[in-house]
């Protein structure tokens, strides 16, 4: 049985501190907060690479395959532009923005990694609650529909969708959200199915309230906590979708440098220039490392006041 | 046995001053701060406390169960004259196997579900004592003899998840006097059990400390239970042991202000109905990080003086016998108390009022069916069969009354109510509310209707969805139902919150700051905030301590009156609903054997289920003499209930008829009407029946 | 009238690790003048009791006060228990008498009481005693009175009969064989609720009988 913090008289805290409480859980792991400084440290980057980069990422303004010096930090690649520019630029379509299609060159803030994470929470989320509450015919219908999606091999789905709707930023977020919903639906259905269990949605029910009501505004709060975390480690695996697409050279279109691409290029030239294929590769496992990290301990963190 | 050899045997368990803490991230907490006892050989104390008290904790101490962050602060611990604290390594396990025992609340933390129980039995043996299998075995056969266990080699031979409960406590019991322990604590055993097997189990842990001489620890909660059991009694709060008396010196003669608070909340069989009021404590048990300097219990003790707040009272000796942790023991007479205007009941005295049916229930049915696993089932062309959890209800609700509902587990009760308040169809039957018939779902149903029904649940922790404020919960019912303008809403809710008596302070409050009271107050708060004609209670006060009990009930009588709603109260405890039900309605395996006005249910004539149930409740009154019938056997399934009387089975009073109760098995009974409004589902004629003997009497 | 209800069960007992400087603050804060030591699962392996606490100076004659000390502090019970063949035990279903024998016998104070390997309980001296004593009537009031009868078939009725007759209330009765008189018993009767010399007068009455020794007790 629980006991209230006792009936203290003191100023209710601002929501300033408020905040602050619930952010510095993640400092109480230091493996998340790990993981938040190698997040941190490029979103920075990519923020510092909106307003300046050393040298303009497409320009193939120096030699070609030099390898690191005092002018190109990480050294150029097969066709002279500077990599350091070029990582820097390539966090921005991953993290900060995505490109509309069409020959107008307006971007809608957010990458695109980021995009198709919420994209799949949303359709996952939608599914998975649905299945998780509804359960029955509901249930059973959802997750084999999501069983065989799952089924197809990633690329592949990839492909297809590329294949139907071309290349663009907004087919591959929609790429992503296809290929992550199962995942998340899943998880969000075995959620909704323990937490239909509890007293307050009969109280709901008892109520008349509608299912969506239900569904959105019982369960799913309480449904967060888990689902967010998932989606951390999501926004990695997006990377590496994205980074994927760009090595099979269906990924996001030129000429604004994207790791994978990076990556695929590099390696045709690998005999040339060794160290250019490290670089991106490196720069895609340190994101992807750090928001496991983060993922992981703030996960840790959570469940250790578990109700 | 001559009483000149046993004055001088030495304590099997002596605990003095012991002190518990546990580590915890910043410092630690004291979950025990001064707890002494001893036990002797052949003796049964009993240690009483509420949640938090730190109760388990001691038992654990004793067995060196505390985990990786707790330890023995202070104090020792000595069995059989040998220090336990610091023993670990092989004597420890030695002690734990050879002769200290263990008993859980749940039989299923001892028993391991992947083992038979004939091969979980006969490790204990095989293991310690090095016998062989067959030897082993014979033994064990013998052991669940003992305990009573019907066909014990059988049972032997199955898993845990296949026998009852009452029976897997046996066998834990059984498990735990294998090995003949000097020393046998019992943590709750008996709490998850129904009233009926909690009786029988009762008896045997009697019967077993005559034969084996074992010395008992026995923990609860529950007053009744340890009255019944125990030789000595020792009561804890807030991690003290507040008082240690015989078993009589407590309940006749308390005298710490915390154990007469207590006796004052228990709800009681004999009295009558204008005896059986209860009296809550005010206030909360303090939370480690923040007690009182002084006496713990000071701020919720009515006797409370500065010195009491200043000093901590030690634990001393009276004249008579008891120990006691308060300074003014002397001058406190439980006799002369009256409550304080804060702890008030309502009054009970009846209303007049006019006899309006809001709820009349007829022949009502309700079948789950049971998904078949053969292939034909599947395809549809099995049988079907079906758990026939309610049948043939019958019942006419008054407006302005309280209907309690009691049964055991798996009477249908619960199914009951869900059928009514429209979570659960109805398989046949008519049901009316308000003159509508609400023997649809509840998505078939009009929210007018919807908004006049509604219920309170049982467990306080997932009442309330922990992502938002109390306020706003509260307030959701008066959204949606739009019985209030929208800006009145927080005016509203802050009422219904006053008159639940929380403060409006409680407006901001997430569920995980409140205790198990306030969640369950809140839970009533939002039941009401409709303004609903009836509300149904799923046994709102079974999850909650006594002392918050208490209070809880004495809220919902005073909500009645206050808001002149309709209230059905289930509960599994026969004493509970006294007090405040008009009428009382018995249920078993489905059915009503019994219903009528409250007075007339714990007097003869009863039913013999209800005799059955009104014996087998425990007392916390050492005078009161109480019939000891116990029913043999276990629920029956509801899938195949039985013929006729679905009691017959069991019933104590089968022999009263013709051919042994022939015809219980062979026709339904009829109703048998001792007063207009109570009546009896027997064949046994009414005269008989009104000639039983009262279970309960006050021996004066 | 057996061993198993009137031992003491659950005594206190000791692994043989234990150190004897322990045993010995176990057996004077608990005040018992007997351990059982046992193994696992309750085995019996031997008996502690206070002689054998006593070191013999022979023991240690040979050692120098440092390995004196030290000896003493390393000693276990395991050292020193009665243990083996000179241990002495007895069922729990055997007679009070077969286990007075054993101890009379083998001039021992107590008696571990096992069954089937496992220590059950414990009968000394003092239960024996305590046995003698609510025999005779210890600590009932009434008239005590000792008669002799000769050794012939039917005394002993026609003594009780006498006693019944009247409707007094019999509390206890032993009988043996007269000390230093052969052929003749020595039965004493305490009778409750009764002056001696109303019993006294009654008696005279039976054949035979000899009024030994009245008293009120």
């Amino acid at each position: 049985m629980t006991v209230a913090a006792g009936t203290k008289t003191q100023a209710e805290p601002s929501r300033w501190q408020k905040m602050w409480k619930s952010i510095s859980i993640v400092f109480e792991s230091r493996v998340a907060t790990v993981g938040l400084i190698m997040v941190l440290f490029w979103l920075i980057v990519g923020l510092v690479s909106l307003v300046w980069t050393p040298y303009d990422p497409n320009a193939s303004d120096f030699a070609q395959n030099l390898p690191p010096n005092t002018t190109n930090w990480l050294g150029t690649d097969h066709l002279g532009r500077d990599i350091v520019s070029r990582l820097m630029t390539g966090t921005q379509v991953i993290l900060l923005k995505t490109r509309l299609p069409g020959d107008s060159n307006i971007s809608i803030p957010i990458g695109v990694a980021i995009w198709g994470v919420l994209g799949s929470l949303a359709l996952g989320a939608l599914l998975g609650l649905n299945a998780g509450y509804r359960s029955g015919w509901a249930d059973q219908g959802i997750m084999q529909v999501l069983d065989a999606l799952i089924a197809f091999p990633r690329i592949v789905l990839y492909l297809v969708v590329i294949a139907a709707l071309g290349r663009g930023d907004l087919v591959v977020i929609f790429a992503i959200a296809i290929t992550g919903a199962p995942g998340v639906a899943r998880l969000a259905r075995s959620l909704a199915m323990d937490i239909r269990t509890r007293d307050y949605i009969r109280a709901a029910e008892t109520r008349g309230e509608n299912v969506w009501f239900i569904m959105f505004r019982e369960i799913l709060p309480n449904a967060r906590g888990p689902l967010l975390v998932d989606a951390m480690l999501r926004v990695g695996y997006a990377i590496f979708a994205i980074g994927t697409l760009g090595f099979l050279g269906i990924g996001l279109p030129p000429p604004d440098p994207d790791w994978g691409n990076m990556v695929n290029e590099a390696r045709r030239n690998i005999f040339a220039n060794p160290l250019a294929v490290v670089w991106p590769a490196l720069a895609i496992s340190t994101l992807v490392i750090g928001l496991n990290l983060f993922a992981d301990g703030l996960s840790e963190e959570l469940s250790r006041y578990q109700r | 046995m001559a009483e000149l050899g046993s004055s001088t045997a030495p304590p099997v368990l002596k605990l003095d001053q012991v002190a518990v803490a546990y580590k915890i991230r910043g410092g630690e907490i004291e979950a025990v701060q001064d707890v002494s006892f001893e036990i002797y050989r052949g003796e049964t104390h009993g240690i009483v406390g509420e949640s938090g008290c730190g109760k388990s904790t001691v038992a654990w101490a004793v067995l060196n169960f505390l985990g990786a962050n707790g330890y023995v602060k202070r104090g020792n611990i000595k069995f059989q004259g040998q220090e336990l604290v610091g023993v670990t390594g092989e004597e420890l396990r030695r002690l734990r196997g050879d002769q200290i025992a263990m008993v859980y609340q749940d039989p299923m933390q001892a028993l391991n579900p992947s083992m038979r129980l004939g091969d979980q039995l006969t490790e204990v043996l095989t293991v310690h004592r090095g016998m062989d299998n067959k030897e082993a075995e014979k033994r064990c056969i013998e052991m669940l003899e003992r305990v009573y266990m019907p066909d014990p080699a059988n049972v032997m031979k199955r898993y845990p998840h296949q026998i009852s409960g009452g029976q897997q406590q046996r066998v834990v019991i059984a498990m735990a006097l294998l090995n003949n322990p000097a020393l046998l604590i019992m943590d709750e055993p008996t709490t998850a059990l129904d009233v009926t097997v909690e009786a029988a189990v009762l008896d045997l842990i009697a019967e077993l400390r005559r034969d084996f001489d074992t010395a008992i620890m026995y923990i609860s909660h529950n007053l009744g239970v340890v009255a019944r059991v125990s030789t000595r009694v020792g009561v804890m709060y807030a991690g003290e042991m507040v008082e240690r008396a015989t078993v009589e010196q407590i309940y006749k003669k308390p005298s710490h202000p915390y154990t007469q608070g207590l006796i004052r909340c228990v709800p009681k069989l004999g009295a009558d109905k204008a005896g059986s009021v209860l009296y809550p404590i005010r206030g909360r048990v303090p939370p480690p990080a923040n007690r009182p300097a002084g006496c713990i219990f000071g701020p919720r003790c009515d006797y409370v003086r500065e010195r009491c707040r200043e000093e901590r009272p030690g634990l001393r000796q009276l004249p008579h016998g008891s120990w006691v942790r308060c300074h003014f023991a002397e001058e406190i007479d439980a006799a002369q108390w009256t409550p304080t205007e804060d702890i008030l009941p309502p009054s009970l005295e009846a209303r007049e009022v006019p006899a309006e049916p809001i709820l009349e229930v007829k022949d009502l049915k309700k079948y789950y069916e049971v998904a078949g696993s053969s292939l034909k089932d599947v395809v549809g062309l099995g049988e079907k069969r079906y758990v026939k959890a309610v049948e043939n209800a019958s019942f006419v609700l008054n407006k302005g009354k309280t209907l309690g509902v009691v049964g055991e587990s798996g009477c249908g009760k619960s199914t009951l109510i869900k059928t009514l308040i429209g979570l659960e169809d109805t398989t046949d039957g008519e049901a009316k509310f308000l003159g509508f018939d609400i023997t649809n779902d509840i998505s078939d149903r009009d929210t007018k209707l919807i908004q006049e029904l509604q219920m309170v649940f049982q467990n306080p922790d997932s009442t309330m969805n922990p992502s938002y404020t109390v306020g706003q919960q509260i307030g959701r019912p008066m959204q949606r139902f739009k019985t209030v303008p929208k800006n009145q809403i927080r005016d509203e809710v802050i009422k219904l919150l006053q008159a639940m008596r929380l403060g409006a302070n409680y407006y901001e409050r997430l569920p995980r700051q409140l205790s198990g009271g306030e969640k369950q107050r809140v839970g009533i708060a939002r039941a009401l905030a409709s303004r609903p004609d009836l509300v149904l209670c799923d046994e709102p006060v079974s999850a909650l301590d006594v002392s918050v009990q208490a209070a809880i009930l004495n809220l919902l009588l005073e909500v009645q009156q206050e808001f002149d709603t309709t209230l059905i109260f289930i509960a599994h405890d026969l004493s509970v609903v006294r007090f405040f039900s008009d009428d009382v309605a018995v249920m078993y395996l489905g059915q009503i054997m019994e219903i009528g006005p409250a007075d007339a249910i714990y007097a003869p004539p009863y039913h013999p289920y209800t005799e059955a149930l009104l014996s087998a409740v425990p007392v916390p009154d050492p005078t009161v003499e109480q019939k000891h019938i116990r029913l043999a056997g276990t629920v029956p399934s509801a899938i195949d209930p039985p013929s006729g009387c679905r009691f017959h089975t069991r019933c104590p009073r089968r022999n009263m008829l013709p051919e042994d109760g022939k015809i219980c098995e062979e026709e339904v009974p009829p109703w048998r009407y001792a007063t207009d409004e109570h009546r009896i589902f027997c064949h046994i004629p009414v005269e008989t029946l009104q000639k039983f003997e009262p279970v309960v009497t006050t021996g004066e | 009238m057996l061993v198993k209800d009137y031992m003491t069960r659950h005594p206190i007992l000791i692994p043989p690790t234990t150190p004897a400087a322990e045993a010995q603050k176990i057996m004077q804060e608990n005040k018992v003048r007997h351990l059982p030591v046992v193994g696992d699962g309750k085995r019996p392996l031997g008996l502690i009791t206070r002689e054998r606490l006593r070191i013999a100076p022979a023991d240690l004659g040979s050692l120098n006060v440092w390995e004196i000390t030290r000896y003493l502090a390393e000693l276990t019970v395991n050292g020193v228990m009665v243990k083996g063949e000179d241990l002495f035990t007895i069922g729990p279903d055997a007679t009070l008498e077969e286990a007075a024998e054993v101890m009379v016998q083998n001039k021992i104070g107590c008696l571990p009481v096992v069954e089937e390997n496992v220590v059950v309980g414990i009968i000394t001296e003092t239960d024996m005693l305590i046995q003698l004593a609510d025999l005779l009537g210890a600590g009932v009031p009434g008239a005590r009175v000792t008669v002799r009868l000769p050794g012939k078939v039917g005394g002993y009725a026609k003594i009780i009969n006498s006693i019944s007759a009247r409707g007094w209330g019999m509390y206890a009765t032993g009988s043996v064989p007269a000390p230093k008189r052969e052929g003749c018993w020595d039965i004493v009767l305490k009778v409750r609720d009764v002056s001696p010399d109303q019993v006294v007068a009654v008696l005279e009455q039976v054949e035979d009988c000899e009024i030994v020794d009245v008293r009120e007790t």
